[in-house]
């Protein structure tokens, strides 16, 4: 099997943007940003050219700052052709009949090519504002209830009942499956760093998504979860230039004013996300995590920032090594959002896939 | 009460719209009889239909033939038989140049957080082309398919709770807090605003016979829906609801003929020839909505010289069918249009061909009688 690299999607107005600190969340937070609304252009420029660097899919973040990503797929899907669209949503937001349904309508709409990241939810505040008063582990509960409905749905094999202690279904049937050449249901990712992510992947899902770390701290966790069945698959984001000090140059370049610092601080302070309390510790602790590994952005631009640093040969080298442990998937980013692709997807991609060919074992 | 936003509608050209056809039905090979059409339409619901199988390719053709038809918008249906009607207007949008899109959505299965943002989204790429059919529920079994328990009266308390907070959320007057018995806010944003071309809210259509959806339009709406029926028993109703800047739309089918008696062989020849008939008539009394047990009672065939109920027994209240000579029709319409109905929203079958005859035959005449030609 090839490693699979996917790619986030950038917000809205992002992919014109030169300067990494035009991107930060501190500035995508705020109700006057262009992340706010869609960018169809400049999405639509980011996929053709995601196609063409050999990217399989890209990944819609959900959160109150931005469009709807189930609207979005199906739209931006009608003009392109083989990328796929890994669309995150909040479990307790609407009905499982209902979530399944607009999933099912999305496959059929833009041939198939369509996964889900659950996510059980973000912080208390931003939970109450879409009317969820749950707690963490509760959040955690019902969406094993939710996921549980869906595969029952998804699984087409008579009327749906279910009786939970958050969800009850009676007879229920949708007539519109899910559409796809080779699946009768979605990839599901689950993300989160908390046990409870990790069962509910393991549980429900088909891959569990984490934040990157060292291959020596990721072993025993990739081997627990190979055990049930279920892919990692890793965020991370990328400087790749063609030598190590260009690379390093590029890195320090990223950091940002001291205002947006604070700001940002603030922002991941008032986080109750296990995710972003352990990726802050890095960045606090140790900087980088190994040669390569750079968690020094981390305070800047929030916890899916630790960063691969370095040649393409390196970044090659080190992609394989989570290979060789059993990661068979990334979801990456980097900046400016659209030119780091494409520099990947032309210099490094091509290494790992050349190396994968002449080591059947890697 | 928010603002309305009407403008003098006598004045003003009716509103054209059209029933979105289910998936299949326009992508069928070949010309159709307008009985083939309309049996796909009734077994859209039976094993073995496509219709829950988005139709992008038959959806865009007639997507495109209703916007040279003088059509302004398609009423896209919701329910467990049929593709998600936000998701596929998002995706319509984008094969259509100014075609706008009715979706319909039922109020108790999502958060209305959630929903507000889905509809805004879809109206920041396509401005102002998306307007709402809020449907409080359908039969009690269907909603308890999807996890839904109430009963008919409390579904409607809720649906207003549902566009309540809505409102709050496109009147975008600071954080959305709202503490009801169905919903509950707290502080509550969205940074993707609703592009209305102006308007505060989307346009929405509140359907139902009811006296609840009657209420519910008149204080969460912009328009009531309602099948058609005769001038004197719709008058009323009609002036009581424009009275309170309310919209009126009526929902029916329509066959348009050179002649009468061309319009009336149609008709007939749509009558169930087999036991379909009995069987789309159990499904009509099953369901718990005053529309359907109204429906399911007609007897009388001929509403008025041009108004037929004679699908409604068997089909369901919307099948409610204006027939007749092209003047005939245009007539009818302009008479509709007089004690203050405002919009229209058609089916016909075969569906591409019956919408381009109602747009160069029926609208062009209506249009040159509202220019005073």
């Amino acid at each position: 099997m090839s490693l699979r690299f996917h790619w986030m999607l950038p917000k809205g107005g992002e992919v014109g943007m030169k300067t990494a600190q035009e991107t930060s969340r501190v500035l995508t937070t705020k109700s006057t940003s262009k992340a706010s609304l869609p960018d169809m252009e400049g999405w639509l420029k980011f996929s053709r050219c995601a196609e063409e660097a050999g990217i399989e899919s890209v990944l819609m973040s959900f959160s109150r700052y931005e469009p709807d990503t189930l609207v979005i797929a199906s739209a931006l899907g009608q003009q392109t052709k083989t990328l796929k669209f890994i669309v995150a949503y909040r479990t307790g937001f609407m009905q499982p009949a209902t979530f399944v349904q607009q999933v099912n309508t999305l496959s059929g709409l833009i041939g198939g090519r369509v996964a889900l990241n659950i996510v059980a939810g973000s912080s208390a505040a931003e939970q109450r504002g879409y009317g969820d008063f749950l707690d963490h582990d509760q959040r955690y509960a019902r969406a094993d209830e939710f996921l549980e409905i869906c595969h029952l749905f998804w699984r087409r094999n008579g009327d749906v009942a279910y009786q939970g202690d958050y969800f009850q279904v009676e007879s229920g049937q949708l007539s519109t499956p899910f559409l796809a050449p080779d699946r009768s249901a979605p990839e599901i990712y689950v993300s989160g760093h908390s046990v409870q992510a990790e069962r509910l992947a393991q549980r429900q899902g088909s891959c569990w998504l984490r934040l990157i770390d060292t291959p020596e701290n990721l072993l025993p966790l990739v081997e627990r979860n190979r055990e049930h069945g279920i892919e990692m698959c890793l965020r991370l984001c990328v400087i790749c230039r063609p030598t190590r000090d260009e690379a390093l140059d590029a890195a320090r370049a990223l950091l940002p004013d001291d205002d947006t610092e604070r700001a940002e601080r603030q922002i991941l302070n008032s986080s109750e996300s296990q995710t972003l309390k352990q990726a802050l510790a890095k960045a606090d602790e140790v900087g980088w995590m190994n040669e390569n590994l750079w968690a020094g952005l981390v305070p800047f631009y929030g916890s899916s920032a630790i960063t691969l640093v370095g040649t393409p040969q390196e970044l090659a080298r080190a992609f394989l090594a989570y290979k060789a442990i059993g990661i068979t998937q990334f979801i990456i980013s980097g900046w400016p959002k659209l030119e780091e692709m494409v520099i990947f997807g032309r210099d490094v991609v091509p290494l790992v896939r050349v190396a994968e060919t002449s080591c059947k074992s890697c | 009460m928010c603002e309305k936003s009407v403008n003098n509608p006598r004045s003003s050209v009716v509103r054209f719209h059209w029933m979105l056809p289910k998936a299949g039905e326009v992508s069928i090979g070949g010309p159709q009889t307008p009985g083939e059409a309309a049996h796909y339409r009734l077994a859209s619901t039976r094993d073995g239909s496509p219709a829950p199988i988005p139709d992008i390719r038959g959806w865009t053709l007639f997507g495109r033939r209703a916007e040279e038809s003088g059509i302004e918008s398609l009423l896209v249906s919701f329910s467990k038989y049929e593709p998600d009607p936000i998701l596929v207007s998002a995706a319509l949008g984008q094969r259509t140049a100014k075609l706008k899109f009715i979706a319909a959505y039922r109020s108790g299965l999502m958060k209305p957080a959630t929903f507000v943002q889905q509809v805004n989204t879809v109206s920041a790429f396509m401005p102002g082309r998306l307007a709402l059919n809020i449907v409080a529920g359908s039969s009690t079994a269907e909603q308890r398919g999807y996890g839904d328990f109430l009963a008919h009266d409390e579904r409607y308390a809720r649906a207003e709770e549902f566009l309540e907070v809505c409102h709050s959320f496109w009147r975008g007057n600071g954080d959305v807090s709202f503490d009801g018995k169905y919903y509950q806010v707290d502080q509550g944003k969205l940074h993707t605003p609703l592009f209305a071309n102006g308007l505060a809210t989307p346009e929405i259509y509140i359907s139902g016979h009811s006296a609840q959806a009657e209420q519910l339009a008149l204080s969460k709406g912009t328009c009531l829906l309602r099948v058609a029926d005769t001038i004197e028993n719709l008058k009323p109703a009609v002036a009581r609801v424009r009275e309170r800047g309310i919209e009126v739309c009526l929902r029916m089918c329509v066959i348009c003929r050179p002649t009468r008696a061309e319009a009336i062989d149609v008709a007939e020849s749509l009558l169930p020839q087999d036991a379909m008939g009995q069987y789309e008539r159990s499904v009509a009394v099953k369901n718990d909505s005053q529309m359907y047990r109204e429906a399911s009672e007609a007897q009388d065939k001929w509403l008025s010289p041009l108004l037929w109920k004679g699908f409604v027994r068997y089909y369901g209240p919307v099948w409610t069918t204006l027939l007749g000579s092209f003047d005939d029709v245009a007539g009818a319409l302009l008479e509709y249009k007089e004690i203050g109905v405002t919009q229209f929203i058609m089916s016909g079958w075969p569906e591409l061909d019956e919408v381009r005859t109602f747009g160069n035959e029926v609208v062009t005449r209506v249009r040159r009688a509202e220019a005073g030609i």
